[in-house]
């Protein structure tokens, strides 16, 4: 019998690839599953970064008027010393604007005024936690991804081995039908075990495609979804030292506060007073550098992010596109080739075309 | 931050643990004192004496903030519950349940954090808060005939003294006189509320003797002020053994109590010790005796300077009520004999209750 040195055994292998099998729809339909985890975070972040602009420019309104205030009793506000702006920085204090000086309690409003501050870095400290916990969600997506780049890398090396196999069997049974009589039965049954082969190869370099392709996938998902965490994480720590300093401040300016109310009720300006503004003035400061940073960063950074990530997108159906325009491409020019070798076959043979066949 | 030292401005900053072995105590100090509706309510006190201690946040906050010369809280501690009330309320909706952040508290830090708060925000919702300040009118008679109605205006406050004191004033306006109007009535004549101007006052001149504030208002055409009275928590003084030293009350005043709490704090022999004083003044029309029996405060008629006293006595002479001025303690047992022998030293017999 012909090709009894011919290892068959790998036609009956069965080739051990991990996860649930692969096809280009699969593939199609779990990176878009990945995408659809990837597209929700993005959304979140949309919101977060709106949540982010209300709090800073809330935090920003909010101990920004502490500030005026300080200004304006500091003297430096306006040319006409304390009184003269005293007015106006009352118009920034709740319910004030249509109220004499004279009858609201300068210590209360100013309590009320740190109140209102405390509250709101109270509120950013509590958005620092929501993108912490985000971060960490998003890290366990990496995890899940890397596990998806592994399972792939895995499977695209057993199904390489394996079309080696395939191959070097292919050409030995090539090989061997050269020893046999074209048309005998020893030909035929090689041709049989070769086509046997050949579909075999035909799969598994389709698996062996498509695990490459699922592995690049998978890594430039994994690629965005660490840009995502360092968007998160950079924004977490930005705002995260902001509401520490800014509660800092705060604990320590109390009393002062305070002091500043007392001694503007008592119309007395005190030593406490001037103390006082210049721990206030830093706490601005570190405001208003915050507020200006982030929103540059956001600019900067997400915007970037979502153009990339709809590029992505645009590449990722643009590989697929062409991975199915490719793999039809196979498919006819396999078809084309099986009807040439029928019709040359049936030319061989001598039979007649079938009905409705030119001539 | 080390414990028991002075941060900023009047701030002394008490680390965990000294601050909830201090909270404790004050808390207990306060429960002994058996306070009534002169003072601002124990319970909103109690609640927020909780909410501050480590066994209620959980390790989220590092301690607390004093007042150094009133030794109570202050405005930022008082403030830090009530905002985490209001914050907590909101983020509590948005937050995974206790057991799945259990669950993943091993996980990441930001999981252990949002346990924690979980569980300190769930404890604030049931807690009354004590305010750092409160303003409420109300309508004890309405007399539309007469044009006359009388109210009862209450103010809670943290005042920049570092004394946490409730003012409450029982006044009778005559609506006829629109330029003094001091409260105003809903249409249907049930509501009351405060205007900015009475509001403004009383707020300014919380800080003062209750007799001040009644011949400020009384002064006032169309007003008639029957009681004003001021119920004022502290000043407080402690001594907290710690590994590093005795922390106590870094700008307390000296008082007639000083002298007793020195002998108290050198015999106390690792003990922590508390002394809690609560005052109370009324300028009322119905006090029978002018007197103070408050040892700390003597009546504003005893600090009167001799060119000021013929104006003052005038001024006395228009507005027909008398000032009664008490203060009780509650202080750790070795404290009570030193402050009650004190206070007989005086002249004043006061309440002192033994820290329960």
């Amino acid at each position: 019998m012909a090709g009894e040195k011919l290892n068959l055994d790998i036609l009956q292998k069965d080739v051990a690839y991990t996860g649930e099998g692969i096809s280009v729809k699969s593939l199609e339909d779990e990176i878009s599953e990945e995408r659809d985890v990837q597209n929700v975070k993005v959304e979140e972040l949309k919101v977060l970064r709106e949540r982010n602009v209300e709090i800073q420019k809330s935090l920003a309104d909010e101990v920004g008027k502490l500030r005026k205030f300080s200004d304006y009793i500091n003297g430096t506000a306006t040319k006409g010393g304390f009184w003269a702006g005293f007015k106006e920085v009352l118009s920034h204090l709740p319910g004030l604007k249509n109220i004499a000086i004279s009858q609201r309690s300068i210590e209360e409003l100013l309590k009320q005024q740190y109140q209102i501050s405390a509250r709101r870095v109270k509120e950013a400290a509590e958005y620092v936690d929501t993108l912490k916990k985000s971060e960490q969600d998003l890290y366990e997506e990496i995890d899940r991804i890397n596990g998806k780049i592994l399972e792939a890398a895995t499977n695209e090396a057993a199904a390489a081995d394996h079309v080696i196999e395939l191959k070097r069997l292919i050409d030995e049974i090539g090989e061997e039908m050269q020893t046999v009589e074209a048309g005998s039965v020893d030909a035929r049954d090689l041709e049989a075990k070769q086509d046997k082969a050949r579909a075999q190869l035909a799969k598994h370099s389709a698996n062996l495609q498509l695990y490459s392709a699922a592995e690049d996938r998978y890594a430039n998902l994994k690629t965005n979804t660490r840009k995502l965490v360092e968007t998160i994480r950079n924004l977490g720590q930005d705002i995260g030292q902001y509401t520490t300093a800014a509660s800092i401040k705060l604990d320590m300016a109390s009393a002062q506060i305070q002091a500043i109310g007392t001694a503007a009720d008592a119309s007395v300006v005190m030593l406490e007073l001037k103390k006082s503004l210049d721990v206030m003035t830093e706490s601005m400061n570190a405001t208003t550098q915050f507020v200006s940073d982030t929103q540059v960063f956001f600019r900067k950074n997400l915007d970037n992010l979502i153009t990339e990530l709809d590029t992505f997108d645009e590449n990722t159906s643009k590989l697929l596109d062409e991975n199915l325009e490719f793999s039809k491409q196979i498919e006819d020019e396999r078809i084309e080739r099986a009807i040439e070798k029928a019709i040359k076959n049936r030319a061989e043979r001598g039979d007649a075309p079938p009905a409705g066949e030119g001539a | 931050m080390s414990t028991g030292g002075l941060v900023a401005l009047h701030t002394q900053h008490l680390a965990e643990p000294v601050a909830s072995t201090y909270l404790d105590l004050l808390g207990r100090a306060i429960r002994s004192a058996r306070l009534n509706k002169t003072f601002p309510e124990r319970r909103q006190l109690d609640g927020t004496l909780r909410a501050l201690g480590a066994k209620a946040h959980h390790g989220l906050y590092d301690g607390i903030y004093l007042d150094s010369r009133w030794g109570l809280p202050n405005m930022a501690s008082f403030t830090r519950p009530v905002a985490d009330q209001g914050v907590g309320a909101g983020a509590l909706a948005e937050y995974e349940s206790q057991a799945e952040l259990d669950a993943k508290a091993d996980q990441a830090d930001v999981f252990a954090r949002m346990a924690a708060k979980r569980r300190y925000f769930e404890l604030l919702q049931t807690l009354t808060l004590a305010p750092v300040d409160e303003h409420r009118v109300l309508l004890r008679r309405h007399e539309p005939a007469e044009a006359r109605a009388s109210f009862r205006v209450e103010l809670t406050k943290l005042s920049g003294s570092g004394a946490y004191l409730r003012v409450v004033i029982e006044l009778t306006q005559t609506s006829s006189v629109w330029s003094h109007k001091l409260v105003d009535l809903d249409v249907n004549g049930e509501v009351a509320s405060g205007t900015e101007a009475l509001r403004g006052m009383v707020y300014r001149f919380a800080s003062y003797d209750a007799e001040t504030l009644f011949i400020r208002l009384h002064e006032l055409e169309g007003v008639q002020v029957e009681r004003v009275q001021r119920g004022i928590v502290g000043p407080v003084r402690f001594a907290l053994p710690t590994e590093h030293g005795v922390v106590s009350v870094l700008e307390a005043a000296d008082d007639l109590t000083s002298a007793a709490w020195s002998e108290a704090c050198a015999a106390a022999g690792g003990q922590p010790l508390m002394m809690a004083s609560f005052g109370s003044d009324v300028a009322a029309l119905d006090v029978r005796e002018e007197k103070s029996n408050d040892p700390l405060a003597p009546l504003l008629s005893a600090g009167i300077r001799d060119v000021e006293r013929a104006r003052y006595t005038l001024l006395r002479e228009r507005h027909p009520f008398r000032v009664y001025k008490d203060r009780k303690f509650v202080a750790s047992r070795p404290l009570v004999a030193g402050i009650k022998s004190a206070c007989n030293d005086a002249g004043c017999k006061n309440l002192i209750y033994p820290l329960r």
